[in-house]
């Protein structure tokens, strides 16, 4: 079994397990990762959303066989060292996290969304961010959407 | 142990240290200043070198804002900015009662019965206070000068009359404490002075949520741990019959395969753990992956003829045959019935709801010969502890907790069954393991919301006044107090009567329990009562509450309510809403009000129906009467959550059973809401009544937002809504 060569938050890594095993438990439990989210286990709630070469996917319903070559990012390394990210800021000042455990998959969805779509509408939005939010801060996770849109757009 | 002399030796330790604490005290004042004097006991607030503050909150946070809240409290009395209150969570500081358990101390920590900002409000800002009061007496040693003449600011004590400033980091290590405070005569700040509580303060929690920190209670390891996937009984009150895990031995990375018992074992009593096989391996995934292969039999024979069409067969027979238990008998039912000029009938019915708690349940147990640890997130501190000594049959003395954020709880993270299991496997193994839920058995061994049914006969007079009621509940959990609502209190002839429908569901407290779904039956009732009355709802509410001044509340907590702020409620949402406005056809509003736990909430509720059988929330508006207001940003995100809440349950919340097991048992199958369909406009206004203390909002806002919704879609749709989940019945 040849090992398979990806990187996580830009450090290479090599892979050398079973190759069933979804990306979320290899963030979580091996790479010491715990801000990618365990929620559902079959790509339904989000809370485990990365980037894969740049795309919002699922985590835990991607297994490791699929990553040979990519470009994995998390939650820990979407800010530029000390700066956040945009929509990390947009979050804070919108003030969206309640208990927060789904937010890391919300912000990555999102991040993703805005990098394709500058400035998506209503629709975009709920097309574009699917991910569960059990404390309902919907309301304001579209504020915060649109508030990174805009700064986005400023920088 | 507290002597001068201690005290003297503690400060010059503190005077190296630069930094002073306010502990939690063992001796009968509430709290006192010797770290010394606890030992191991932790602080509730610190001022370190810096002259900031770490406050420890002694209740978990779950999404509530409690560590905002708390944050607040000791930043307003400490005359520090919010930014200078580093928080984190408090461990256990009650005690041992003489049955072994552990009990709260002088701090309430859990969080429930949305009371966790109530508990803390008096003995957090006593604490701040306490810290400042021995601020200006150093700062007066300092300065020589009376204490009469020094205030505090931005973390400074300032000489009123000479101008001049100390700041609190060069005091700290002048602070001399004394033995036993007497806080009752610490000063706290008057409210006119407030700054920092009663104004909008963002999450202090945020900038660790969205840079992914690990601060919840499954993002927690040991070293040495090892990792357990359980495969439980998805039988309803089911056991183990027996399963191939011997196959699973001597596998790469598998250490035990283990049985799970049931507890209790008498499959008639409600489940506290569920039977199961455990697989114990190296990691997480290899423990699920071996656990998903396993071949199990279960014994399913318990509850294998119930299931869904079963309840509601059971259900709505006892309505109109089964004898039930009196709860509440005003004045004479059936004289007044048959007396009445108009009279309805109507017969409502809702399914269990699950708690899908966004961080599934896990809990890392270390177990050792006469002592334990445990890791988790929990919403309460001494059940979790019990839960621990009770599973491992150690003193509740012995066991350490460490607990942390939680990913949401709504009730269901105060049960024991995840820290029980992890304790029974730690023990059996003799190393630490964490334990793993999946999303199948978060649902699948949930504590469900009580389903009921129900049926209402009301009367009205010739003025078209209710002077009759009768309600008769037959319900899956012990939940009677349908039976004994408002309107009871409030018209002349009332009959409640109740009884426990025999099925084999385990039932518990989920957000608002009882409130949540009979705050619908009532509100709903009365709506069409109104409407057969020939008057507009509103109209009908507000004679209701102003035919009398107060009304006793026989549900917890039996307050005398003042039926002024029910109609301040509803009147407020009715003028900011545009209640009596023309709306465009299709569009309909409705309005509800209701008291849960200590605080009140009403809403109108605008909805626009797409098609027949869907609608779309408009715009809600709300109005919150929770007391003194802490944090008016963290109550408007805790009204916004209540309504999503209440609009996902009452829309399609629904655990299907067949043949004994949940068939709906992940976010395929059992539906939430998500971005789309979360109202376009939530317009929250937050009542003022002068009261002086907070009464609590994390369930407030969810119980009268269901009949309110249900009411508008009556108003848009001509379809009354009788039966949950709303996506069935439209």
């Amino acid at each position: 079994m040849a090992s398979i060569t990806f990187s996580i938050n830009g450090r290479e890594q090599m892979f050398d397990g079973d190759e069933d095993m979804p990306l979320l438990w290899h963030l979580r439990d091996e790479a010491g990762l715990k801000g990618t989210k365990f929620g559902c286990g079959i790509g339904q709630c989000g809370a485990c959303t990365v980037h894969v070469d740049g795309e919002a996917v699922r985590s835990c319903s991607l297994p490791m066989a699929s990553l040979d070559g990519a470009n994995v990012t998390t939650i820990e390394g979407l800010a530029q060292g000390d700066k956040l990210h945009p929509v990390q800021e947009a979050w804070i000042e919108e003030d969206v996290p309640q208990c927060g455990y789904c937010q890391a998959g919300q912000i990555m969805a999102t991040a993703a969304l805005l990098k394709s779509n500058p400035n998506p509408s209503d629709d975009d939005i709920n097309e574009g961010v699917t991910n569960l939010c059990r404390c309902g801060t919907y309301h304001r996770i579209r504020k915060a959407i649109k508030l990174a849109a805009s700064k986005m757009q400023q920088a | 142990m507290n002597t001068h002399v201690s005290r003297r030796r503690f400060l010059q330790a503190s005077a190296s240290l630069g930094a002073f604490s306010v502990i939690v005290s063992k001796t009968p004042s509430l709290l006192a200043s010797d770290t010394l004097m606890g030992g191991s006991m932790p602080p509730v607030l610190k001022v370190d070198a810096n002259g900031y503050a770490v406050l420890c909150v002694p209740v978990p946070d779950m999404g509530q804002g409690m560590l905002t809240g708390a944050a607040q409290l000791v930043a307003e009395e400490l005359d520090i900015a919010l930014e200078h209150v580093r928080v984190e969570l408090m461990s256990f500081v009650g005690s041992i009662n003489d049955e072994g358990k552990a009990q709260f101390g002088k701090l309430h920590q859990g969080t429930g019965g949305s009371l966790a900002m109530a508990e803390v409000w008096m003995p957090l800002r006593q604490t701040a206070a306490y810290a400042r009061s021995l601020l200006i007496d150093a700062a007066a040693r300092e300065m020589k000068a009376d204490k009469a003449d020094l205030t505090t600011k931005g973390a400074r004590v300032i000489n009123a009359k000479t101008g001049t400033q100390i700041t609190y980091a060069k005091l700290v290590d002048k602070v001399q404490a004394a033995a036993e405070p007497n806080l009752e005569e610490v000063a706290l700040k008057p409210a006119a002075e407030r700054r920092v509580i009663g104004r909008d303060r963002r999450n202090v929690a945020s900038s660790d949520i969205v840079t992914g920190k690990p601060i919840y209670g499954i993002d927690q390891d040991v070293p040495g741990m090892l990792h357990v996937a359980i495969r439980r009984c998805p039988h309803l009150r089911g056991g183990l019959v027996s399963h191939n895990g011997k196959t699973l031995r001597g596998k790469p990375g598998i250490v035990d395969v283990i049985d799970m018992p049931r507890l209790p074992a008498d499959p008639k009593e409600r489940r506290l753990v569920a039977a199961g096989v455990a697989v114990v391996a190296n990691s997480y995934w290899t423990a699920r992956k071996a656990a998903n292969a396993l071949e199990i039999e279960w014994d399913g024979s318990y509850a294998m003829n119930t299931d869904s069409a079963h309840f509601m067969k059971i259900g709505m027979e006892a309505l109109d045959s089964a004898s039930m238990t009196e709860t509440v008998r005003d004045g004479d039912i059936e004289g007044a019935l048959s007396r009445a000029s108009k009279t309805l009938e109507a017969t409502y019915s809702h399914p269990n709801w699950a708690h899908t708690c966004m961080e599934p349940h896990s809990c890392v147990a270390d177990v050792k010969a006469d002592s334990a640890e445990i890791w988790v997130g929990h919403q309460f501190m001494d059940v979790a502890i019990n839960a621990a000594s009770e599973a491992t049959n150690i003193p509740a003395g012995n066991i350490k907790a460490n607990f942390y954020r939680i990913g949401t709880g709504f009730g269901r993270k105060f049960e024991k069954d995840f820290i029980q299991e992890a304790c029974f496997l730690s023990q059996k193994l003799g190393k630490p393991v964490k334990v793993t839920w999946s999303r199948e058995d978060e649902m699948e061994q949930d504590f469900y919301n009580h389903m009921a049914f129900y049926k209402l006969r009301g009367g009205l007079d010739a003025s078209g006044k209710m002077n009759a009621l009768h309600i008769r509940v037959a319900a899956d959990g012990r939940f009677s107090s349908a039976t004994q609502e408002i309107p009871c209190g409030l018209v002349d002839n009332y009959l409640g009567e109740w009884l426990l429908l025999p099925t084999a569901l385990s039932t518990g407290a989920w957000r608002g329990p009882g409130s949540n779904v009979r705050s619908w039956v009532t509100q709903s009732f009365i709506d069409e009562l109104a409407e057969a009355a020939g008057q507009d709802t509103l109209d009908f509410m507000l004679a209701l509450f102003r035919s009398k001044a107060t009304v006793e509340m026989k549900n917890w907590p039996n307050l005398t309510l003042d039926l002024s702020r029910h109609v301040a409620a509803l009147e407020k949402v009715a003028e900011e809403s545009g209640y009596r406005n023309v709306l465009p056809a299709g569009h309909g509003r409705g309005i509800a009000v209701f008291q849960t736990h200590h605080s009140l909430c009403a809403h109108v509720v605008e909805v626009a129906m797409k098609g027949e059988k869907d609608f779309r929330v408009v715009k809600v508006t709300s109005a919150i009467d929770c007391g003194l207001a802490v944090n008016p940003l963290g109550i408007r995100a805790q009204v916004e959550s209540g309504i999503i809440d209440g609009l996902c349950a009452a829309k399609y919340g629904n655990m299907v059973f067949e043949k004994g097991v949940p068939v709906t048992n992940n976010f395929d199958t059992y539906r939430k809401l998500r971005m789309a369909e979360a109202p376009e406009e939530i317009n929250i206004h937050i009542l003022d009544h002068g009261d002086d203390t907070p009464r609590g909002t994390g369930e407030t806002s969810l119980p009268p937002f269901i009949p309110a919704l249900t009411n508008a879609i009556y108003r848009a749709s001509g379809k009354r809504i009788r039966r949950l989940p709303i996506v069935e019945s439209l």
